[in-house]
């Protein structure tokens, strides 16, 4: 845990250097870090994990509306409330982030293997104080979602 | 042009269409599959095809069958042999690109990408090919 903590700035900024990649690349949209949120509105979250030489999880949650925005800057096309796609969205897009963050780590770190994303559905608030880990929020066009990281 | 495309992920499957078709390549069918074990009953099945499907792109991180054991298989079990393969995935560390090329994949492309990226690895392997 210790070196975990001791890398954590390095990680911090590979992962916002993999946030705005993907957004730039895939989305062409830009995108920011945003204020710490205390909490997500009914929502859908991704999860990524880790295993081999680092051990842990990359999970990104958005609320309903944010995901179906995401939707829409990948495919071109609108997305309306209820959207299949919103949540397949939510789950390439943390994909791409774990993958992105992966890649920008020494070649002994990035040895290590990371699953499909696993998404849910959460029907209440998400509490998004969590202690341990990297915790961020980012912004593109006034929607807000958040990316955490614990190893 | 008929395209496999093999993707977990449904969006990304339409992501990659749009991507080659902006690439001037044109598409008559796009035959989509969600995993490798998918992709290979699509090709059995258009072993019988008067027009055959003429480029594959997979992911690699799939469930139930992944992108690298799906190559494997296409290989031992000789299925749309001399189509071009890309693969498009987040994995792009040296294990799993030498895995990939050694399998019979010609192209790599790490997400994220630009249309432009996949127009350059896909066009000329469909002009040799």
């Amino acid at each position: 845990m210790a070196a975990s903590q001791a890398k954590q700035p390095e990680w911090i900024a590979r992962l916002d250097s993999a946030v705005f990649e993907v957004f730039e690349m895939m989305l062409a949209r830009n995108c920011s870090p945003a204020e710490i949120a205390d909490a997500i509105a009914p929502c859908i979250s991704a999860r990524i994990l880790f295993s081999g030489v680092i051990d842990g999880e990359c999970v990104l949650f958005a609320s309903e509306s944010v995901a179906r925005a995401t939707a829409e800057a990948l495919l071109g096309i609108p997305s309306e409330p209820g959207d299949p796609m919103a949540g397949d969205a939510i789950g390439e897009l943390c994909n791409m982030i774990a993958g992105g963050w992966k890649s920008k780590l020494g070649s002994d770190e990035a040895g290590c293997a990371i699953s499909p994303p696993s998404i849910a559905t959460h029907d209440g608030t998400i509490e998004v104080n969590a202690h341990e880990g990297i915790r961020r929020f980012y912004s593109f066009e006034g929607h807000v979602f958040g990316v955490h990281m614990n190893f | 042009m008929r395209a496999l495309i093999i993707d977990d992920s449904s969006v990304m499957r339409k992501v990659i269409e749009r991507a080659l078709r902006q690439s001037g390549l044109d598409l008559t069918e796009v035959v989509e599959a969600s995993n490798g074990e998918e992709a290979l009953e699509a090709l059995r099945k258009d072993a019988g095809s008067p027009q055959k499907i003429g480029l594959i792109i997979s992911d690699i991180n799939m469930p139930v069958m992944d992108g690298l054991q799906f190559l494997e298989a296409r290989r031992d079990q000789q299925l749309a042999a001399g189509v071009p393969v890309v693969m498009i995935t987040t994995e792009g560390s040296e294990p799993f690109v030498l895995r990939a090329i050694a399998a019979g994949a010609q192209g790599y492309i790490c997400k994220p990408f630009t249309a432009e990226q996949v127009k350059a690895r896909v066009m000329p392997l469909i002009e040799a090919a």
